[in-house]
């Protein structure tokens, strides 16, 4: 099974850079996550103003370039991991390195099993 | 550069079954996105029923089990696209076949080098490293 799990944040971590003794941290954790073999991906994502919104109404699509003022949270960065079981891939995120209040959203990734009707 | 397409969905909309002709018309754009060279991945998530969230305190983890009801937007998928340019990578956003009322961010995704000067030396080489292995090339 794989399953998505997501940095959530409110943006405010953008502000500063990253402290070297975090990457090492992240850098150390993502190797255990890789020499167990289950890890599939890992990737940060960059503040929002380097990204858009985009929203669709009567078939057209609207743009709107970040920062997004309204959001309260934001993906900061992801994992994919494949695992046997939700417990595992839970187990497997409460040795992230954070300490302060963060919080990772775990998803299941849908799998073509998960639709037998459709053809 | 490579960006993440992420579709927005909420806790009433996810437990809508989207019509047959909606799967139609995402395995066509999928089908765009791999004759164009740049597809990555295109994932689903299940229901959030199925998720968790693990949050951290202090050398503590608490786990609360899905569904999250009372959030405002959750995320239904993703895409991962491999492009020239944000301008480039919106274009594509555009020709997704959603419907009245749907949403997608878009987002960079980082490369080792945006860290360069903050990142240690030895986790940009792990990292870089990693990446080859994984086979998540940067342009």
């Amino acid at each position: 099974m794989r399953f998505l799990v997501m940095v959530k944040h409110d943006g405010k971590l953008y502000e500063t850079p990253p402290k070297r003794a975090d990457m090492e941290a992240m850098g150390k954790y993502n190797q255990t996550l890789r020499d167990a073999g289950v890890l599939v991906t890992v990737d940060g994502l960059l503040a929002p103003s380097y990204g858009a919104r985009v929203t669709y109404k009567n078939g057209e699509a609207t743009v709107k370039d970040g920062p997004f003022t309204e959001s309260k949270e934001l993906v900061a960065g992801f994992w994919i991991l494949e695992v046997k079981s939700k417990e595992e891939a839970i187990d497997w995120t409460r040795h992230i390195p954070f300490r302060s209040g963060e919080s990772v959203e775990i998803r299941r990734i849908a799998e073509m099993s998960d639709f037998p009707d459709l053809k | 550069m490579r960006f993440m397409i992420i579709v927005k969905n909420d806790p009433q909309s996810e437990q809508q079954t989207p019509p047959p002709e909606l799967f139609a018309a995402m395995g066509r754009y999928n089908q765009s996105l791999l004759d164009a060279g740049i597809l990555l991945a295109a994932e689903g998530l299940s229901n959030s029923r199925e998720g968790a969230q693990v949050t951290f305190q202090k050398g503590r983890t608490s786990v609360k089990d899905g569904p999250f009801a009372e959030a405002k937007e959750l995320i239904g998928g993703f895409w991962i696209i491999q492009v020239k340019s944000k301008d480039e990578a919106v274009e594509w956003a555009r020709r997704i076949p959603l419907n009245e009322g749907g949403a997608v961010e878009v987002r960079r995704v980082s490369e080792p080098r945006d860290f360069e000067g903050v990142m240690p030396p030895a986790t940009t080489a792990q990292e870089e490293a990693m990446r080859d292995i994984l086979g998540n090339k940067s342009n």
